[in-house]
């Protein structure tokens, strides 16, 4: 008897169930933005795109979009390369204090981020500097590259050490043989964080919200409707940041993907 | 130059942005948990007195004990939930391995405020289910304790951090010999004495991983509580957030989350420890 056989058809059951319930929330968002109703009620009263129009069409949205933008596209570019200068050094250079470092790499991550961002307001008042877009972004860069290291080093580690080898011991120098060898290797695994660190820093709220100073993206825009109200509307504009995220998300794996060709 | 020469520096850099974004203030944070506030002033001598306020304050330890709790119990709940995902996806599923972790991990990158948002939708008094209940007329009212009760606020906190224990349970069943069980088979242990003697202890590393993320991030959440906990919502994290808003108890808040800190820490040691002692981090420490 192998172990690996047919399986518990009661195991399989579980796990469509537990998949159904990380999906049901999103589903049943998704019906009530296209039910031609203002309220969530049964039965549903047919298809409609109005409650998708009227987002696409609110001017403070689009403004908080705007914003979302300037702050998301520069912490991508940050993290992804700050990411990868951690994963080369994590993965390929080898250092002495590799603890130390992947534990400060870890530290933003691991400690609660409204703990994280109110020390940073503290941090801020004593030296007098105004919460701007750019403290945002310093704040957002910082919890995002753990995760930007990660993808990296994800696809740096199965890129083959004797490549470089080869190239060194053809007289590439360690510089030549990076350009050469090593950047184009991990270039889609650099674009794969890149979209990622987008989707976090765009939806990240909690450390946005203390955070930034006048101008707020979109997340914070959004927070007080999403958390006093429900509606159609409201529905409408999860669905739009649902699907953005997705399709961001998966234009990373498939540069992730490519990588590993 | 030396390959380890390069290493230093290419993390200079990021030594450089961690400790300026976020240990230096940690540090100013852990400074001011020793001063005083003096109505609207900061009075800048050390004292202990906000650490024995908190010691002595029934309030505080009470949500101290609680954020623990919960984190515990909703580690404790991912981890049954998840081992048969963690197991499945291992070493049942052949083809679509990745959609499997992809779909998993979807959930997570819709954001904090939008996954909350779609539960009020489920769950709230006006909400799709208690209309759904209506219709079909298993109930005359809505159904209140849904939304705003500790038992929605579990819920929700399970299904925003269920996805981080399955990783870990997943990872540790993927590098599990399938033929320790076979070899425990034709030994003759049945499948729940395998389980209990191979597998369990086998898959500890992964479930001390994935149960570390999910308490922490339990601990550290004061969102969910309070847009789906109601009166039940209020957390140390959000006492800290009120001290250092409209209470101006910077001092205090300071010295709140630093216990905190020192508390997590101190849980993280111990993973660690833990994690060291078993053979899968010898295994990895010997394949580098």
């Amino acid at each position: 008897m192998t172990v690996a056989g047919k399986g518990n058809p009661l195991v399989a059951g579980f796990v469509a169930l537990v998949y159904g319930f990380m999906y049901v929330p999103v589903l049943v968002v998704l019906m009530f933005s296209l039910n031609d109703s203002e309220i969530f009620a049964f039965p549903l009263q047919g298809f409609t795109l109005r409650w998708f129009h009227e987002v696409l069409t609110d001017p403070r949205l689009i403004g908080g979009f705007g914003v979302t933008l300037s702050v998301a596209i520069p912490v991508s570019c940050l993290a992804s390369v700050l990411g990868a200068l951690a994963a080369l050094a994590l993965t390929r250079y080898g250092m002495r204090f590799k603890t130390v470092f992947l534990v400060l790499l870890l530290v933003p991550f691991l400690i609660p981020k409204a703990i994280l961002a109110l020390s940073q307001l503290i941090l801020l008042s004593e030296l007098g500097i105004e919460r701007t877009l750019l403290t945002l972004i310093a704040a957002q860069t910082i919890i995002i590259l753990p995760f930007t290291a990660l993808v990296i080093a994800s696809v740096l580690i199965r890129i083959d050490p004797r490549l470089e080898e080869a190239a060194a011991d053809l007289g590439a120098s360690p510089f030549s043989c990076f350009k050469r060898v090593t950047l184009p290797l991990m270039r889609n695994g650099i674009m794969a964080a890149f979209f990622i660190a987008f989707v976090l820093s765009s939806s990240e709220y909690v450390l946005t919200s203390l955070v930034s100073g006048r101008s707020q993206p979109l997340s914070v825009l959004v927070a007080s409707d999403f958390r006093f109200a429900i509606s159609p509307t409201l529905d409408a504009l999860a669905v739009l940041i649902v699907i953005g995220n997705i399709a961001l998300v998966g234009v990373g794996e498939l540069f992730r993907k490519r990588s590993g060709q | 130059m030396e390959r380890t020469t390069i290493g230093a520096w290419l993390s200079v850099p990021i030594f450089a942005a961690v400790l300026a974004v976020c240990v230096a203030p940690l540090a100013i944070l852990f400074a001011f948990s020793f001063f005083q506030v003096d109505f609207v002033a900061i009075v800048r001598e050390p004292t202990l007195r906000n650490y024995w306020t908190i010691a002595g304050s029934e309030t505080y330890r009470g949500l101290i004990g609680s954020a623990f709790f919960s984190g515990f119990l909703v580690a404790c709940i991912t981890a049954i939930v998840g081992h048969p995902l963690g197991f499945y996806i291992a070493k049942r599923v052949k083809t679509a391995k990745s959609a499997f972790l992809i779909l998993l991990l979807v959930p997570l990158y819709t954001g904090d405020l939008v996954r909350i948002f779609a539960w009020r939708v489920v769950l709230g008094n006006e909400g799709a289910l208690n209309r759904f209940l209506l219709w079909t007329g298993v109930i005359d009212t809505p159904i209140e304790a849904l939304l705003f009760s500790p038992l929605a606020t579990h819920i929700v906190l399970v299904y925003n951090y269920l996805p981080f224990m399955v990783l870990g349970l997943w990872l540790a069943y993927e590098s599990l010999d399938d033929g320790l069980l076979e070899a425990a088979r034709d030994l003759g242990a049945g499948k729940a004495s395998g389980f209990r003697r191979v597998t369990f202890p086998l898959t500890i590393p992964g479930l001390i991983a994935g149960g570390m993320m999910v308490f922490v991030m339990v601990v550290g959440d004061y969102l969910t509580p309070q847009l789906v906990g109601g009166a039940s919502g209020v957390t140390i994290i959000s006492a800290v957030n009120d001290l250092f808003g409209t209470a101006f108890d910077w001092p205090l808040g300071s010295a709140i989350a630093w216990t905190m800190l020192a508390i997590l820490g101190l849980f993280f040691a111990a993973a660690a420890i833990a994690i060291s002692r078993t053979n899968w981090a010898r295994a990895l420490a010997a394949g580098e």
